[in-house]
């Protein structure tokens, strides 16, 4: 019965929100229709709000008459697994989407004064994205499928490497910062449709993006994370396609926070941003399309039908190909006159945006190529790291150094370098000096990775000068900029020492043996069999020592899945500041000695760590009152 | 008004002239780091030069599988042709014999030296052009 009163009232919710939808681009926008607006709107988000508690209700107390909740949850599992299961594959996971898109409308519809000029429109264009994807569920990909009239007894279970709480979390952060551009999509829409230039739109949506990019940001650290320490691969970043269609919104965004505060700070650079606004939520939906339409093998894509594949091009087509339609036609309305000069903060941030823009599209490249080049040559390929790290390691360098100078340069104004100011002089030179350290200490003789480091380390003592300047002397550095630039040397830096350091070897060994590798000693103490309620597991116990003295233990596990019968690697971690020793635990030889793998990964805390950093600027720019004008 | 014209159109054509010297250069570097993939079948056919990485896909053949230490080899066919590979290394839970696989390495004098193993995650994976094979 609750199922189908959660089915019901998803229905209901598509029919308001296409009502607010219809309402916004066919009525004149008067204050009592922009209030009908903002109220169906409010109430279709309420039934969708209360068709999801009724859903995630169902998951939580086992009905497994529900065909979803039956083939991707059991009864044996923690509640919050069970709640979690729902978005562990396609439908739910959709679902999900469409509520945290609703939602950011919800908040945005709440938050914004009525008298707003665009608010009820950008509102309505929200809506009909929303009905889209709602149509997109109930049509081809239906989580209220019931299975009738027996249900089974038990659900067919989660996967267990999915049975993670940063899996939990993982997904509903991702999602959230993914829709939440569908706000500065829809209010840049609103804006080209009204073709009113003194709309300040990027001010209303500066807030909105900014979190929406801390989610975002967030959600990919915590995936980058859970696939570190849960498939037992050992890195942070594999280039797989789906992690790929991730970074391209994220650098996109990166590239639109910029651009939107130049056009906030003096108006240049409208276009620019309006046309980043678009690309961002394009390129979230074009992820969308990417996992669930089954089009690239990956880790994480869902299963494969073509239908939903179709459905989602479909409709994802029309959103980019109406925007930039919309774009075109109002592009010479907006395009300022005002030039930007030379050497000013707003040249360097637009040279930047370029490069933004030549990494989206070389990731794009890479994502979209191998199927070009199969249909083209009837031939498989695959792209993977090298190309990346060829494409990013110069660009990412080049446009530190764009970085680097603007620190110095003023808005609005030229600005003449005068290389021969003191705190120039001995950043640059404190910088050079820790480089060679690292040069000779570790000897490192990649140029790229030498460069990397060099400017990683100038960025920070720049901004750390930069900063002591201002308390001496009153002068004024945005905090919020200083401490994301920072924190982006730190991941120059922990990123090209953890390439250069790092390294692997497997072994295998015996009980009671021991084994030595680089500075560590490995004595495998013994093997333990144990079965937990929903698996069992072999566990090694392997004490391992540094020739300074340090002892610790380490027990990598392989478990087996009962109701699956799959088997999952846990892997086992001493984490320090400076270096993990990571292990995971293979099969058994004929000899009955083990094969065991140990890394030792450098700085790789310092890789997450720099990316809560810039979450952290982020968040103080939203929670300062200075920026916060609606 | 003749030298704005002129201005703008020199403009452009620097635009121009970055903007496809920047695409020649992702397309050059894509191209020279593409990982080619080949069934054994299709290895046979083709010159592989032994610095060029290759991935290589097909089933596990049974009764291949040899441990050495840490250095695993085994066999990977396609039903028709196969090729030894051997890898240093744990290899991925999904790894059986009898099951899909996918190796990432270079071709040294007819073994392939894998440096990475990959499992499809899914039980009832194969390498889609196998598939089409069993079905004939």
């Amino acid at each position: 019965m609750i199922i189908e009163i959660s089915h019901f009232f998803t229905i209901l919710a598509t029919g308001l929100f296409l009502l607010s939808g219809i309402f916004a681009v066919s009525i004149k926008n008067t204050e009592y229709v922009s209030n009908l607006i903002s109220r169906t709107y409010t109430h279709a988000f309420l039934f969708l709000l209360i068709s999801f508690s009724l859903y995630v209700w169902l998951a939580a107390t086992d009905n497994f008459s529900v065909l979803y909740i039956a083939s991707h949850s059991n009864s044996d599992l923690p509640i919050f697994y069970k709640i979690s299961s729902i978005w562990s594959a396609h439908e739910g996971s959709m679902f999900l989407w469409i509520v945290f898109l609703a939602l950011w409308g919800y908040l945005f519809n709440f938050n914004i004064t009525q008298a707003n000029p665009i608010k009820s429109l950008a509102i309505g264009i929200m809506s009909l994205i929303i009905v889209g994807f709602l149509l997109f569920l109930l049509l081809t990909s239906n989580p209220f499928q019931t299975i009738l009239p027996i249900p089974p007894s038990n659900g067919a279970d989660i996967n267990p490497v999915l049975q993670d709480p940063a899996l939990v979390i993982h997904p509903p952060t991702l999602y959230l910062g993914y829709v939440g551009f569908g706000i500065p999509f829809a209010c840049a829409l609103a804006f080209l449709i009204r073709g009113n230039t003194e709309i300040e739109w990027e001010l209303m949506v500066q807030k909105w993006s900014v979190v929406a990019w801390i989610f975002l940001t967030i959600g990919i650290t915590l995936g980058s994370w859970w696939a570190y320490y849960e498939l037992g691969w050992g890195g942070y970043w594999f280039w797989d396609p789906v992690e790929n269609v991730a970074l391209m919104p994220w650098l996109a965004a990166t590239a639109f926070i910029h651009s939107l505060s130049v056009s906030i700070k003096s108006k240049r650079l409208r276009v620019w941003t309006l046309l980043l606004s678009i690309l961002v939520f394009s390129l979230s939906l074009f992820g969308a399309f990417i996992v669930r339409s089954g089009i690239i093998d990956s880790v994480h894509s869902f299963a494969n039908d073509p239908e939903r594949g179709l459905y989602l091009l479909g409709f994802i087509s029309v959103i980019i190909i109406t925007s930039l339609v919309l774009f075109v036609i109002r592009f010479s309305k907006i395009q300022s006159m005002i030039r930007i000069k030379r050497f000013s903060k707003e040249s360097f941030i637009s040279i930047n945006n370029i490069f933004f823009g030549v990494l989206v599209f070389s990731v794009m490249l890479g994502v979209i190529y191998p199927l070009i080049y199969e249909y083209l040559f009837n031939q498989k390929i695959s792209v993977g790291a090298p190309f990346y790290t060829a494409i990013f390691s110069p660009i990412v360098l080049v446009a530190c150094i764009f970085l680097i100078f603007s620190i110095d340069s003023k808005w609005s104004r030229e600005f003449k370098f005068n290389l021969m100011n003191l705190p120039i002089i001995f950043s640059t030179t404190l910088s050079i000096f820790i480089t060679f350290v690292f040069i000779f200490l570790y000897e490192i003789d990649d140029i790229y990775i030498n460069l990397l480091i060099f400017v990683g380390f100038l960025i920070i003592f720049r901004y750390i000068f930069e900063i002591y300047k201002l308390i001496s002397a009153k002068k004024y550095i945005n905090p919020f900029s200083a401490m994301a630039h920072m924190a982006l040397g730190l991941l120059l830096i922990s990123i090209s020492l953890n390439s250069v350091l790092s390294s692997e070897r497997a072994m295998s060994i015996k009980i009671d043996e021991t084994e030595s590798y680089k500075d560590l000693t490995i004595y495998f103490q013994n093997i333990n069999l144990s079965e937990a309620y929903n698996y069992d597991s072999i566990e090694a116990d392997l004490l391992v020592q540094t020739t300074n003295g340090e002892s610790f233990l380490l027990s990598p596990e392989k478990r087996r899945y009962f109701t699956r019968g799959q088997i999952t690697t846990e892997t086992a971690i001493h984490a320090s500041l400076l270096r993990d020793i990571y292990m995971t635990i293979g099969d058994q030889l004929d000899d009955g000695s083990w094969v065991v793998n140990i890394q030792i990964n450098y700085l790789i805390r310092w890789i997450w760590f720099s990316a809560i950093l810039m979450c952290m600027a982020g968040i103080m720019l939203i929670f300062s009152k200075k920026r916060l004008r609606r | 008004m003749n030298l704005t014209r002129k201005r703008r159109i020199y403009n452009i054509l620097l635009v121009l002239l970055f903007s496809i010297s920047g695409i020649f250069m992702i397309l050059y570097s894509l191209n020279t780091n593409l990982d080619y993939f080949f069934t054994p079948s299709e290895l046979m056919k083709r010159e592989i030069s032994s610095n060029k990485r290759i991935k290589i896909g097909g089933m596990v053949l049974s009764g291949s599988v040899k441990r050495q230490g840490s250095v695993i080899s085994f066999v990977i066919t396609d039903y028709e042709n196969s090729i030894d590979v051997i890898y240093e290394g744990i290899v991925p839970d999904l790894f059986k014999e009898d099951s899909g696989v996918v190796a990432l390495g270079y071709l040294q004098n007819d073994i392939f030296e894998a440096e990475e193993v990959l499992a499809k995650h899914d039980e009832n994976y194969m390498p889609p052009s196998i598939e089409i094979k069993n079905d004939n």
